[in-house]
């Protein structure tokens, strides 16, 4: 890691790290705030009368509590989709336009190796999802005790934001390791981003319709269980794990494709 | 001995027969000829191998090759730059200079060939070559959304600087506002952040790429003391360039390249010698014009009443030296050189490096013809690379004609 780099990816990342993360704040607030025992049923109703529309956004689950609330209607695509796009943003700025602009030339220009460089840029992409997990839980928690105060599983809640944390941290590998590994910035750039966004496509088709549930055997967003991780199941603790595992294991592969590989810049 | 004690014995005069003889060291030939050089040489060859592993060159290619496919790339490209020489790399646009480069840089792998830096390998070893070399990159991309002044600072960090008066000297040189976003800062301006940056490390090992394009006159003729202070420090220094005149006023030594291939590496002194005139010639009337034209048929007629004639420089000095450096003309530009002479379209720069009277010659002859205007000018890169490596080079390098 070379600190100057690193602090600089910081800095020029914050500003669109600020917006999503206002996003979805802003979200978190709202979604809590719905959070009603009595009108949720209103909302139940609702969920009723299009259930497969709910369903692909992943918010299936008739919620009683306000942990089964919040995981129902932010962890199924608010939490995922948002920081996805901040992850596809990043891997742009990050590696994608240094190598499509040339500026990499100056970065190499000095006297870090490739490893060191790329550990950087990967490093302050993988710092900054942490920070964000961080901050929503803070959100999260905020909101819960301001509105209903005792309300949260907490403990509950932090394990499943440890493995949405895992799950970015295996979708920005796959854009990384697409940014490090294509020549041409546009196929650098959508290669890992369109994996994603089938993944995603994915997930909301088979959670819709029971003829297209085998989709979700070939899904790696399935191993990120919720429900699992707010209930402390050891299944959903082994599928986050192995989210992480990958995406440090994308990581590493990419880091080491961008050592061996030609750059024209 | 170090990179920077090795010009002193560089400029001792030893250089252009080294160099010559660095050019052909490729693969196999390279051991004995790295003995030869330390032979009689004693401890210190002793401690200049451990310095530096292999050869005595700051920079090194050997038989590089990287295909881009449909002929673009660089093809069997080998050349040796001696501590503490400034070293040309002429060619047209598309030629394989910046290839060449981004190999040097270790950005990119050879396809073949080596390409090393006091001796370590570019791409291998590249971190441990950028602690003491600049460079400057043929296209000027700088990170946009930073102001010179943030993007230098930057630099000079990751370059892991310590001293930051040789940066503000070199501000205040080119006159930099670096103040400005880089996004704002014209062509120019950019392309002086970037010399900023290359010269800010006092490296031992600079590699310039097109250094003054975008820059104006008087840059221009900046940058080229800068080079030449630069040299003088002890500084290597390899630029690339598509214009003459530019590496005419810094190299010692200058590479010619066309379509991906070295056509061959000469003194400059020796270049600038066989560099000719071309006078255009406006006569008064059509008639004279014909006349001279029947006189001289190899004169290139531009219109009824102009025509071109080539004549021999009027650079070259006293008989005796020009013979001199003659001699230590590669054997590969004398045959060329004879077959351009053959070949030549103008009877007066047959003899090429003794030519000293035809400048002389020309005018007294043109005397006799009625003269309206008379113009001269150097001959263009292309020129005097037909004017060396005749029909040979063109026909490698396609129609250029």
């Amino acid at each position: 890691m070379n600190r100057t780099l690193f602090a600089k990816e910081l800095r020029s990342n914050l500003f669109v790290f600020g917006i999503v993360y206002a996003v979805l704040v802003m979200y978190i607030a709202v979604v809590v705030s719905m959070f009603d025992p009595e009108l949720g049923k209103s909302l139940d109703m609702m969920m009723a009368s299009i259930p497969e529309l709910f369903a692909a956004f992943g918010m299936a689950t008739q919620a009683t509590t306000l942990t089964d609330f919040m995981l129902n209607y932010l962890y199924g695509f608010l939490l995922t989709m948002f920081p996805f796009v901040l992850i596809v943003i990043m891997a742009n700025k990050l590696m994608v336009r240094y190598l499509d602009r040339g500026t990499m030339s100056y970065l190499l220009a000095t006297p870090n190796s490739r490893t060191r460089i790329a550990t950087t840029l990967a490093g302050a992409m993988v710092a900054l999802l942490a920070l964000l997990a961080m901050l929503v839980t803070l959100a999260e928690v905020g909101c819960a005790e301001l509105m209903f105060p005792g309300d949260l599983d907490t403990q509950g809640l932090l394990r499943a934001n440890a493995g949405m944390l895992a799950l970015w941290v295996f979708l920005a590998g796959m854009c990384f390791l697409s940014a490090c590994l294509f020549a041409s910035a546009s196929a650098a750039l959508w290669v890992g981003g369109g994996a994603g966004i089938l993944f995603f496509l994915m997930q909301m088709l088979s959670q819709a319709g029971d003829k297209l549930e085998f989709l979700e055997n070939v899904n790696p967003l399935m191993l990120f269980d919720y429900y699992g991780l707010a209930a402390g199941e050891g299944e959903a603790a082994l599928g986050a794990a192995a989210l992480a595992v990958i995406g440090v294991a994308l990581f590493t592969v990419a880091v080491a494709v961008f050592n061996r590989r030609n750059l024209s810049i | 001995m170090t990179l920077r004690e090795a010009p002193q014995k560089a400029q001792g005069g030893s250089v252009e027969g080294d160099a010559l003889a660095e050019d052909k060291a490729c693969g196999e030939n390279q051991a004995s000829l790295v003995g030869e050089i330390f032979e009689g040489s004693g401890v210190a060859a002793e401690e200049r191998s451990r310095e530096v592993p292999s050869g005595t060159a700051a920079i090194e290619v050997c038989g590089l090759v990287k295909d881009y496919g449909k002929g673009r790339g660089v093809f069997d490209v080998s050349f040796a730059v001696q501590p503490g020489e400034v070293f040309g790399f002429l060619g047209s646009n598309g030629a394989g200079k910046t290839v060449t480069m981004l190999n040097l840089m270790g950005f990119i792998r050879p396809d073949a060939g080596t390409a090393r830096i006091g001796g370590r390998d570019c791409f291998i070893e590249r971190a441990r070559i950028q602690q003491s070399l600049g460079y400057l990159p043929g296209e000027i991309a700088c990170m946009d959304e930073m102001t010179g002044t943030a993007f230098l600072e930057f630099m000079a960090r990751m370059k892991r600087l310590q001293d930051r008066n040789r940066m503000r000297e070199l501000v205040d040189y080119f006159e930099l506002d670096a103040g400005r976003r880089i996004r704002k800062m014209s062509k120019g301006t950019k392309q002086k952040v970037g010399l900023v940056c290359a010269f800010m490390g006092r490296p031992d090992i600079l590699l310039l790429d097109e250094p003054t394009s975008g820059l104006d006159p008087l840059m221009q003729s900046r940058f080229i003391d800068l080079v030449m202070a630069e040299k003088r420090r002890g500084a290597t220094i390899m630029l690339s360039s598509h214009l003459f005149e530019e590496v005419e006023r810094t190299c010692d030594r200058v590479a010619f390249i066309r379509a991906g291939r070295l056509a061959a590496v000469e003194n400059m002194d020796d270049v600038r010698r066989s560099r000719k005139r071309v006078f255009s010639v406006t006569f008064a009337d059509a008639v004279a014009c014909e006349r001279y034209r029947t006189a001289h048929p190899e004169a290139a007629g531009k219109s009824e009443r102009v025509v071109e004639v080539t004549v021999a420089g009027s650079k070259a000095p006293v008989r005796g030296a020009a013979v001199h450096s003659a001699g230590s003309i590669s054997a590969s530009m004398s045959a060329s050189m004879s077959e351009a002479a053959r070949s030549t379209t103008e009877p007066m720069t047959g003899i090429t490096h003794s030519a000293t009277g035809s400048t002389d010659a020309f005018v007294k002859d043109l005397a006799a013809y009625p003269v309206a205007d008379l113009a001269a000018r150097e001959q263009s890169l292309e020129e005097l690379f037909m004017h060396l490596y005749g029909a040979d080079a063109s026909e490698k390098g396609g129609s250029h004609e």
